[in-house]
This record gives structure tokens, C-alpha cells and sequence, in this order.
């Protein structure tokens, strides 16, 4: 702390100024809340806007063009894409990126939400350091939000370098198409990102530690997925480890599958995306009294409060699935509680989404869940084979499968793989949470011809009535 | 194959419950009904025996965690077996798969959707805002939907709530509650699943039933000199006998009398359930809280037999050794305060019966005999009732037939 430097007094300090962050700002902000929102990088908005979510989507789209183009042929229409400029991709893309947060500042700004950058550091449950370029800053507050969210984890040997081994960051911004690019780790990133530079035209092996693709999924979903991502000619090996990097102009990955053989993968780069952990080390939560579980996940009520009375933590850092939209309910509900609003983290499902091609998209239990929790499980699946809209929209590939629960039919799950499942799941997750049945959705009109008619006829397909598809007997 | 063991049904309403120990660990082997964990529901701790011979494979939860009814908590197998589930709850979605550590954690996470009340989101504000425990609420709706309507009912007051306390659900669902600072040493003491059910059943009971206590005195000197004559001789017998069982005798010939305060309310079929049996709970402090077994067809029962069989309940009740089945079923309750002292209490009655009984101090007092002063045995006797169905002159009346009872032995004797 700078000698002579005054504190600064506020009723809510918000740590970190991504989803969960910059909500529980403007949230706390209306609700005539004195705010101050710390930050540790010059750029609000956190990873998802700046290195996740917003400049991936931005990637995937133009690879999906590509891609289209390419199967354009199919229609009659040929389209040949002449270049891709990376760098003015990566401008367009930045673009973006830069109204983005731009819009968060400005609305907090409107808001009335004071935001300070620096690295923040409790000292005690009622006082935060923040290092900034300018000196330190002491913040006096009578709440906190803790929302630092989480930062990608990479084992031992495997650190990113910027040139030869990558995370998601980097690989969201390269000056070039790499030729040959190995990916480890078949999570959401690992699939959105090798996707994407397989329909960019690297050569991509995705190694991923499971012996099948989205392995916590009905089985359906990961052979769907995979069969997809085959033949955009990513090579995939599945029950294998990276063992060893040598970096180098070619960088050589020696993996390992689960029978103990070893190979050796060459690439120009190599992407690690393997997990995340929360970002809390050096934020001074044992001198704020809040505790967090053995991987450092702060662990929180349903009112989203700490160990530290007063202190609340949400998004990323609180575990769960790390997931934008959960943080902005969870930074939402906190932001409410300390309005001393009755408000709690209640939900039933957290939908999520995974940007490959086709898309995944999923709210609620899977049937495998389902049954595991001890319910009777009736399922109905429609194939957008059978679909007039997929047809025409040239992306045939896929399914809607509902389960639902056979005794009172109440809907517990919805799977979607297909195009646009992402912009479909919504309807899926307010039908769980507002605890439908399958007639509830049965007897909703679906507009003709959508891809969300894959939804009704899934859900009239568990009922045995379906109209598009044979039912099955039963 | 391997067979996953789910946490059953073991009582009427029972949906939840907490793993005080595992009997086993992984690995070991078990044989067909041999005890393999220790679980805590509502007012008993339970052994749960193995319908199984095998290994355990797995276990799913450890000591502390609440489980609910459908949940796999262990798998048993043949030795070297893969257990078939891969986790008893719903897997966290963190990443997909994860080369080498997975980075999932476990909170928070909605809960078994099993065990929740199907309401809303706008419902479930409501009732937060109200103050509803919706886990209290009958539902009027398709399959057990709760309606706003079910809300604002049960937040009147009204008569919506079910029955008995079946689940333990979290205190904290009140409107906003005060933020409590860190300002001083504080102990933060973490509130036991007893404690929880115990919270509920009380609140759920002054919610629900109009409250009202009536108190009158008893000269209870000759019975005390009845007692202190047959006690000795009782005893000689090898029973502890005490003074409740005339009580528990003179509280059923007095509800024979009055029966409405042995009755029930059906709220779902608004219908008053008048009771032909004589069920009475005897509520019992214990050290981790309130207990309160049932003497089953006392009427039918000698004071003796009531004696011993209190005293079997309360020193087990002591050692959370009482089955669901001890616990349930009452028709009335006694509550004696007389032990520990004071004047006289209001309690709260025992859900879903309609009135309480309370004992208390049994004293010295001067008193007017035949116009002179005298030194008399006297005590205060309290009946909180619920005066939605039972009016404060019935129950005075119940009152005065207790009174009379307790105040003349020999009349006592002629009912029994």
C-alpha cells in the first residue's frame, strides 16, 4: 500500500469483470447499491468475451462458411474461397470483441458502477488491495462478490509457449492456418477448435483421454458427433494420453493409448485443452475467511454466500459446469440477496452447448441419468433426416431426443445434436424448469418448417404418437 | 453383475436422509443382510442391510452427505468388478473429458430433481418471497404441481399443509434474511438433520393450526399419596414406575369423553378423521433434541406395562434407536415439563393431531379446603388446541374432566 493513500469506501465490491462479475455490477448498480468493480486486465468483459466464448464463435462461423461453401456443390452452386486471411479474420474478429467491451464499460459507466483495474487481494473480510499500474488502492466495502472465474490448467511440461504449444487464447488469434495441428484434450474447446481448423485446412489429430467423445453423454450423442468429425478428416484418437512435448520446428507429441502403445504425432502446433481451475490463488481468501474445496472451488449456498458472511462468489470460480450463463444467474441472484431480495440459485437445469458441427445442445438429465436417479424413463428421438427444414438447409445430420419420465411423463432431459441446436435447447430448459409434461409441449404449435418441430416430434415420439417418424411398440 | 444399491423407500414420506457412517469400506466383502452403513433419517438412525452377497465395488456419497431416496449410494459385485453406475448423481459438465484431471467440483448443483417440489420458476419466487417452505405445500395441481394459489393458501396460514413433516428441507428459504456480520468471535455450529426436522415440524405447526392454550390447576394430593403407596410395591417388581401413566389413564378417559381432541384434519378431503385408538406420544428431550415416541393403544394398556414401555422408548429415543414405526402414528400428546420446573408452558402441537397435553410442576401451595388453608399438592395442566375445529369451550370442558379426574382418584379408577 502507497504511504498516505486514503482508503476507499463502498457498499459492494465485485472481484473480476467477466459474465458473473460485470452483471453482479450493473445488477447491484440499479439496485442502488454503491459499486466499485475491480479488474485485472485493461479489457472488461472476462475470458468469454475477450478469449472464449464471443472470438471463438466468431472463428467457427467463418470456418462454417467455408465449409458450406464447400458443400454448396451438392445445390448446384459452386463457390470456391480463394484465401483465408487470418489476420483479417482475427480483425473482424477483434472488432467484435472490442464493441463488446466496450458496451460492458459504457453500461456500467450508465449504471453508475465505478470499475477500477488491478490485481485485488483481500486483506480481511471487510478490506481489498488492489495493485494497479498507478500504485495500490485499498478498498474498504461491507459486501463482496468474488467472480474471478477460472483459468486454463496445464500439467507439468506441457506450459504454453505462444509458438510451438498453445491454450485457447493464442489459438483464437494465430497469424496463420497451422498445417499440422494436434489438439489434447476433447473437451468443449478442444472439439469447437479443432473443428475450426480442420475446415480451415490443418491436418488435426484430437487426443482425448476417454475411449469415446462426450463420454458423460448417451451414447448416441458422442457417435453422432464423432462420425461427423471423422469425416471432416480430423484424426481421432480416442483413449490415449499425451505423454511427452518435444518442441521444436516440428513439435513431436509422443501419446500413449490405454493398451500402453506409444506414437508420435508431428506438429506445427500443439493446443492444450485439458480443463480449467478456478482462479483464486494470491486473492486472499483464507485472510477473507471464505473456503473453498480441495481444487480451490469456493464453495458457496444457494443464496451464492461464502463461508464469509457477506461475502459472495459466482460463475467459474464456484465450480459447477463453467458456463457463462450460469454465472449471470448466479451473479444475478447474488446481486438480489444483497438487495436483501428473496432470491436463490433454484434452478432446475443449466443448459449447455458445444459449437462443434453439428452443434450439441443439451438441458436436464440424460436417459442414462435419469435412470440412475431411479426414474422409469420413456425416450422419443427424431432424426433430422426426416426433417423438411434440415433438408433444405442442407444439414440433415443429427437428432432431438427427449426423456421424460414414464410414470407422469414430466420432461427431464432434451438432447439435441444438429444445426442450430444451440438456439433450440432454450425452449427444451424452459420447458424442465417450468416442469412440463410431454403433452404440455405436444399441444404447443410448432412453426412449420423449423428445426424446432425435431423438438415436438421427439416429444410426440415419446408419447407413441409421432407423426414423421415410425414409433416404436411398445 | 454388478448391483447398485439405491437408498429405498424406508418409511411413509421419507425422501431424504444422511450417511452417519459406513459400515464397510471399498473393497470389502459383505454378506446378504449384513449392515452396511448407518443412515439418519427423520428421527431414527437406521441400519441398512446388504440384499447382496459380493464386494463392495464402490461408494457413492461419504459420511455427511444427504442422500435421497433413488440415489445409488453403493455398488456391490463380484471382486474386480467395474461398478456399472459412475456416480450416484447427475455428472458435472466441466468439460466433456479431460485428459488427465478432470476439473469438476461439487457445488452447487441442482439437486435430485426427485426430491424437489414441482413448482415454477415464478412459483418458487413466490414462495421465497412469501416465506413458503415448498416442500410444505400440498399441491393441488397435475401430478403434484404447486400452484400460486398453494402458496398464498399455506402463507394465509391456511389449511394447505400436509400432514406430518416428511423431509428436512433447508432452513434458509425465509425472506431476506438479516446479514449476519463477522464483527466478534463467533461459533459456527452446523444444524443437525434432527435439528432440521424438528425446525419444520415446529414452524409447519404454527403456520398451520390456530394455536390457543387453556390452563387450569389440580390439587393432585391424593393422588400423589395413591402413588407413593403403589410405587414401592410396583417396584419391588423390577419396573421404574412413575407418575405419567395415571396421567396418560386420565388424559384418554377424558378424550374418550371429548373425542374431537383426538382427531385429525383431512385437508384434501375436508373431513375430520376422529380417532377410535388411543396412540399417545410422549414427547422426550434428548441431547441431539426432540423425540417423541408412541405409546401404541395405551387405553388398552396396564399403567404398568405403560411404564416400562415409556421408559424402553425414552431410553432409546436418548440412543436414536427408535424405529420410524415408534415415532409415527400418534393420536394426542403429552408433554412433561414438571421435571424441569417454571409455571406452566404453551406447546405447540404435534402435527397432524389436534391438541397437546402438558404436565408441569407438581407443588406445595397453600389452598382452601373446607374454608380452612391447607398445605395441598398442586399443579398447572395445559392444553394447546387448535381452535380451527375445536372451540375454546370444548376444550375447557375436556380441561374440567381432566382436572376432575386427576383431583379424585377413586373416579380415575372407575374409567380405567
Amino acid at each position: 500500500m502507497v504511504v498516505g493513500s486514503v482508503a476507499k469506501g463502498c457498499q459492494v465490491v465485485v472481484v473480476g469483470a467477466g459474465p458473473g462479475g460485470y452483471l453482479a455490477a450493473i445488477r447491484l448498480a440499479q439496485l442502488k447499491k454503491d459499486v466499485i468493480l475491480v479488474e485485472s486486465s485493461p479489457s472488461l468483459g472476462g475470458v468469454c468475451l475477450n478469449e472464449g466464448c464471443i472470438p471463438s464463435k466468431a472463428l467457427i462461423h467463418a470456418a462454417d462458411l467455408i465449409e458450406n461453401a464447400k458443400n454448396a456443390g451438392t445445390m448446384g452452386l459452386s463457390i470456391k474461397v480463394e484465401s483465408v486471411d487470418m489476420e483479417k479474420l482475427a480483425a473482424w474478429k477483434d472488432a467484435i470483441v472490442k464493441k463488446l467491451t466496450g458496451g460492458v464499460k459504457m453500461l456500467a459507466a450508465s449504471n453508475g458502477a465505478e470499475v477500477i483495474h488491478g490485481k485485488a487481494k483481500f486483506l480481511s473480510n471487510r478490506k481489498l488491495e488492489v495493485q494497479g499500474e498507478s500504485g495500490a488502492q485499498l478498498i474498504e466495502f461491507e459486501q463482496a462478490v468474488i467472480a474471478t472465474g477460472s483459468l486454463p490448467f496445464f500439467p507439468p511440461g506441457m506450459e504454453p509457449d505462444g509458438q510451438h504449444v498453445i491454450g485457447a487464447r493464442e489459438a483464437l488469434s494465430l497469424n496463420e492456418v497451422p498445417k499440422r495441428l494436434v489438439v489434447i484434450g476433447g473437451g468443449y474447446i478442444g472439439l469447437e477448435l479443432g473443428t475450426v481448423y480442420a475446415k480451415l485446412g490443418s491436418d488435426v489429430d484430437l487426443i482425448e483421454f476417454f475411449p469415446k467423445l462426450l463420454s458423460q453423454h448417451d451414447p448416441e450423442v458422442g457417435e453422432a458427433l464423432t462420425r461427423r468429425i471423422k469425416s471432416l478428416g480430423v484424426k481421432l484418437h480416442l483413449g490415449s494420453k499425451a505423454t511427452k512435448i518435444e518442441r521444436g520446428p516440428t513439435t513431436r507429441v509422443t501419446i500413449e493409448d490405454n493398451e500402453g502403445k506409444e506414437s508420435v504425432l508431428e506438429a506445427d502446433k500443439v493446443l492444450i485443452s485439458i480443463g480449467r481451475l478456478p482462479a483464486t490463488r494470491e486473492l486472499g481468501l483464507k485472510e477473507a475467511g471464505v473456503q473453498a474445496d480441495a481444487k480451490g472451488f469456493i464453495k458457496v449456498d444457494s443464496r451464492m454466500e461464502t463461508s464469509a458472511p457477506g461475502i459472495f462468489a459466482v460463475g467459474d470460480v464456484v465450480g459447477g459446469p463453467l458456463l457463462a450463463h450460469k454465472a449471470y444467474r448466479e451473479a444475478k441472484v447474488a446481486a438480489e440477496v444483497i438487495a436483501k431480495r428473496p432470491s436463490a440459485f433454484d434452478n432446475v437445469v443449466i443448459p449447455a452447448v458445444i459449437y462443434t458441427d453439428p452443434e450439441i445442445a443439451w438441458a436436464g438429465l440424460s436417459e442414462a441419468e435419469a435412470k440412475q436417479q431411479g426414474y422409469e424413463v420413456v425416450t422419443g428421438t427424431f432424426p433430422f433426416k426426416a426433417s423438411g427444414r434440415a433438408m433444405t438447409l442442407n444439414a440433415a445430420e443429427g437428432f432431438v431426443k427427449t426423456v421424460a419420465d414414464a410414470k407422469t411423463k414430466r420432461i427431464l432431459g432434451v438432447h439435441i445434436v444438429g444445426a442450430e441446436a444451440s438456439e433450440m435447447i432454450s425452449e427444451a430448459a424452459l420447458a424442465i424448469e417450468m416442469g412440463a409434461f410431454l403433452d404440455d409441449l405436444a399441444q404447443t404449435i410448432h412453426p412449420h418448417p423449423t428445426m424446432s418441430e425435431g423438438l415436438l416430434e421427439s416429444v410426440d415420439a415419446a408419447l407413441g404418437e409421432a407423426i414423421h417418424v415410425i414409433n416404436k411398440a411398445r | 453383475m454388478a448391483f447398485d444399491f439405491k437408498f429405498p423407500d424406508v418409511g411413509e414420506g421419507i425422501h431424504e436422509g444422511r450417511i452417519v457412517e459406513w459400515l464397510v469400506k471399498e473393497g470389502d466383502a459383505v454378506a446378504v443382510d449384513e449392515p452396511f452403513v448407518k443412515v439418519e433419517t427423520d428421527k431414527a438412525v437406521v441400519d441398512l442391510p446388504s440384499p447382496v452377497a459380493g464386494v463392495v465395488l464402490k461408494l457413492f456419497f461419504k459420511a455427511g452427505d444427504t442422500i435421497h431416496v433413488g440415489d445409488v449410494i453403493a455398488a456391490f459385485g463380484e471382486k474386480g468388478e467395474k461398478p456399472s453406475a459412475s456416480n450416484a448423481k447427475a455428472p458435472q459438465a466441466v468439460s466433456p473429458a479431460n485428459q488427465r484431471e478432470a476439473v469438476t467440483s461439487t457445488e452447487p448443483k441442482p439437486s435430485a430433481p426427485a426430491a424437489r417440489p414441482l413448482a415454477t420458476p415464478h412459483t418458487r419466487a413466490l414462495a421465497r418471497k412469501l416465506g413458503v417452505d415448498l416442500s410444505a405445500v400440498a399441491p393441488t395441481g397435475h401430478h403434484g404441481r404447486i400452484t400460486d394459489d398453494d402458496v398464498e393458501r399455506s402463507a394465509r396460514g391456511g389449511v394447505s399443509a400436509k400432514p406430518a413433516p416428511i423431509s428436512a428441507p433447508p432452513l434458509s428459504t425465509a425472506a431476506p434474511a438479516p446479514i449476519i456480520t463477522g464483527d466478534g468471535e463467533v461459533d459456527r455450529v452446523s444444524v443437525s438433520h434432527l435439528r432440521k426436522v424438528i425446525a419444520e415440524a415446529m414452524a409447519l405447526s404454527k403456520r398451520t393450526a390456530a394455536h390457543v392454550t387453556h390452563v387450569d390447576e389440580a390439587d393432585v394430593t391424593e393422588l400423589m399419596e395413591l402413588y407413593s403407596k403403589a410405587k414401592p410395591a410396583i417396584e419391588a417388581d423390577g419396573v421404574k414406575f412413575s407418575i405419567l401413566p395415571y396421567f396418560v389413564k386420565a388424559a384418554i378417559a377424558a378424550l374418550k369423553s371429548h373425542p374431537l381432541l383426538n382427531s385429525s384434519y383431512d385437508e384434501k378431503n375436508e373431513q375430520l378423521i376422529i380417532k377410535k385408538f388411543y396412540n399417545i406420544g410422549i414427547a422426550v428431550d434428548t441431547p441431539e433434541g426432540l423425540v417423541v415416541p408412541v405409546v401404541k393403544n395405551a387405553d388398552r394398556k396396564e399403567m404398568t406395562e405403560i411404564a416400562r414401555e415409556v421408559s424402553d422408548l425414552a431410553a432409546r429415543a436418548r440412543e436414536r434407536k427408535l424405529g420410524l414405526e415408534e415415532i409415527r402414528g400418534a393420536s394426542f400428546t403429552i408433554t412433561n415439563i414438571g421435571p424441569i420446573g417454571g409455571l406452566f408452558a404453551t406447546p405447540i402441537i404435534h402435527q397432524p393431531e389436534m391438541a397437546i397435553l402438558g404436565l408441569h410442576t407438581i407443588k406445595e401451595r397453600p389452598a382452601v379446603v373446607g374454608g380452612q388453608i391447607a398445605i395441598r399438592k398442586i399443579m398447572y395442566l395445559s392444553v394447546s388446541f387448535d381452535h380451527r375445529f375445536v372451540d375454546g369451550a370444548e376444550a375447557a370442558r375436556f380441561m374440567a374432566d381432566l382436572v376432575r379426574l386427576v383431583e379424585n382418584p377413586f373416579l380415575l379408577m372407575a374409567k380405567i
